[in-house]
């Protein structure tokens, strides 16, 4: 378990943005801390997973292998992708022989992290040729496969696609802490998230939502392999607010009481549901 | 705990072998070598004080580009990864030492490789001894005036020349300074200004690990 207790963080010219924080991350209990911008949860995360050291105030328990994903977009811009994890896993502490296979847990290798994440690019490119969303799975991947007793990220939703933003939810390890700043409203809906709120250097917890009719944030999303023109498709779907087409497939967002609604009218147009999920 | 941190050495090695940036330092030292050796280098210890004295800023230079090498987003995430600031700034250390080392043998291995004139073996040691510490100086200086200390490139080679000017001209300075006169007496090796010369890099490596922990 790691402990945060009175940590405080100020900087020069900007004053103090942690103000004395206190925090235990246990496994299986994914920490969610919510909050806007430069609220200081970048600082806060930075502090926990042991870049920076806090200016006051106490961090115990840290494992010795951390998984770290910062907000800014980290990858050496020269390095191939797959050199760039080979290093990444050896700076972990990865044993070269398990060839990319975290030891001792049932965690995923980081090219089956990158699989599994949609990643597109070329693995043999420098990083600097990727897609902002692809260094964003290449920062994951490293985070993820390393058999870190702790993982830290940084609004990892952030640059991803709902497909990609989806297939994260799953790969987030039950067996090691795990603490995320988030906007995006995915870190809530993580089982077992506990939801903190970080305003004015302090976390406070944040109520849970009311239950009762699903708001307007949520979304049915739905993936459709359909023949002929997609264009065709999205005039017989009702609602649909966002879109993606991609080889062979279409994805539609739309609100989750359109979500039947959706299918029945995709069915009849003659195309076939590949998937369909919540967001 | 060294695994991990040979292990930041060789990422760093990796990062600047393709960066490229290393070129300008060595070609520039294989300039100074040509020219020097282009003509006869004399009897013992011939050019040695001039490549001694050429090679402690080009190998500040080289630690400079080591040491910047590295993307500042990137930089948190190898700290966090290697386990910590301090595996980050030995290892980029150790890149740094071993490349000064290897320019710090050129000019002592020419004279032997092409003998035109009798170089005694104890005068050899003598030479090797204080190019290693000129290196090592070089090597010292040139994390002084890298990240995390100096963020900007046009800072870094100022202060850079600053120290170099003001410390190479010293004979009676250590580490340099009595590294190139126990070559001109033809002294015994120039042991302890390069023993001066690593602990200075390894001070200046424990330097920025400690400012770095804490940004």
């Amino acid at each position: 378990m790691v402990r945060l207790a009175g940590v405080r963080k100020s900087y020069p010219g900007v004053g103090e943005v942690l103000a004395g924080v206190d925090l235990e991350v246990r496994p299986g209990r994914p920490v969610v801390v919510v909050g806007g911008n430069g609220s200081g949860k970048s600082t806060l995360l930075r502090i926990a997973a042991g870049a920076t050291a806090p200016t006051a105030g106490t961090v115990t328990g840290r494992p010795a292998v951390v998984g770290f994903l910062p907000g800014r977009v980290p990858a050496s811009p020269r390095m191939p992708v797959r050199a760039y994890l080979r290093h990444l896993a050896a700076l972990h502490g990865v044993p070269r022989s398990a060839a990319g296979r975290a030891p001792s847990t049932m965690r995923p290798s980081a090219a089956e992290i990158l699989d599994a994440l949609g990643f597109s690019g070329d693995a043999d490119a420098p990083v600097a040729q990727l897609s902002s969303g692809n260094v964003q799975k290449v920062g994951l991947a490293q985070a993820l496969s390393c058999g870190a007793g702790l993982v830290v990220l940084d609004e990892p939703w952030a640059a991803l696609d709902a497909r990609a933003a989806a297939a994260l939810d799953g790969l987030l390890p039950s067996d090691a802490a795990v603490l995320v700043a988030d906007h995006t409203g995915r870190g809530p809906a993580l089982p077992g998230a506990h939801v903190l709120r970080l305003a004015g250097g302090r976390l406070t917890q944040e109520e849970p939502a009311p239950d009762g009719p699903p708001d307007e944030a949520a979304f049915t999303v739905v993936e459709l392999r359909c023949t002929g023109d997609p264009a065709a498709a999205l005039r017989v779907l009702p609602a649909v607010r966002e879109w993606w087409s991609g080889p062979g497939s279409l994805t539609v967002q739309v609100p989750v009481t359109c979500g039947d609604a959706v299918l029945v009218a995709a069915l009849r147009h003659g195309c076939s549901v590949l998937g369909v999920w919540r967001e | 705990m060294t695994s991990r941190t040979l292990a930041v050495a060789r990422y760093v090695a990796a990062d600047v072998l393709r960066s490229q940036r290393w070129l300008l330092p060595v070609l520039a030292y294989g300039a100074v070598l040509g020219v020097l050796y282009g003509g006869d280098p004399g009897p013992a210890p011939g050019v040695w004080p001039a490549t001694a004295f050429a090679l402690y800023p080009l190998a500040a230079w080289l630690a400079l580009v080591v040491a910047n090498a590295e993307a500042p987003e990137q930089r948190p995430v190898t700290a966090v990864s290697a386990g910590g600031y301090g595996r980050v700034a030995a290892g980029t250390a150790l890149v740094a030492l071993a490349g000064g080392l290897v320019m710090a043998q050129l000019p002592v291995l020419v004279p032997l490789v092409v003998p035109r004139h009798p170089y005694p073996a104890a005068l050899v040691l003598t030479g090797l001894v204080a190019h290693l510490a000129a290196a090592a100086a070089g090597t010292a200086v040139g994390l002084v005036c890298a990240r995390p200390f100096v963020r900007r490139i046009g800072w870094s080679f100022c202060l850079g020349v600053a120290i170099v000017t003001v410390t190479a001209v010293q004979p009676w300075l250590p580490p340099v300074g009595t590294a190139v006169g126990a070559i001109v007496d033809g002294g015994p090796p120039p042991v302890a200004s390069a023993l001066l010369a690593v602990v200075l890099a390894g001070a200046a490596a424990a330097a920025g690990w400690a400012v770095e922990r804490r940004r």
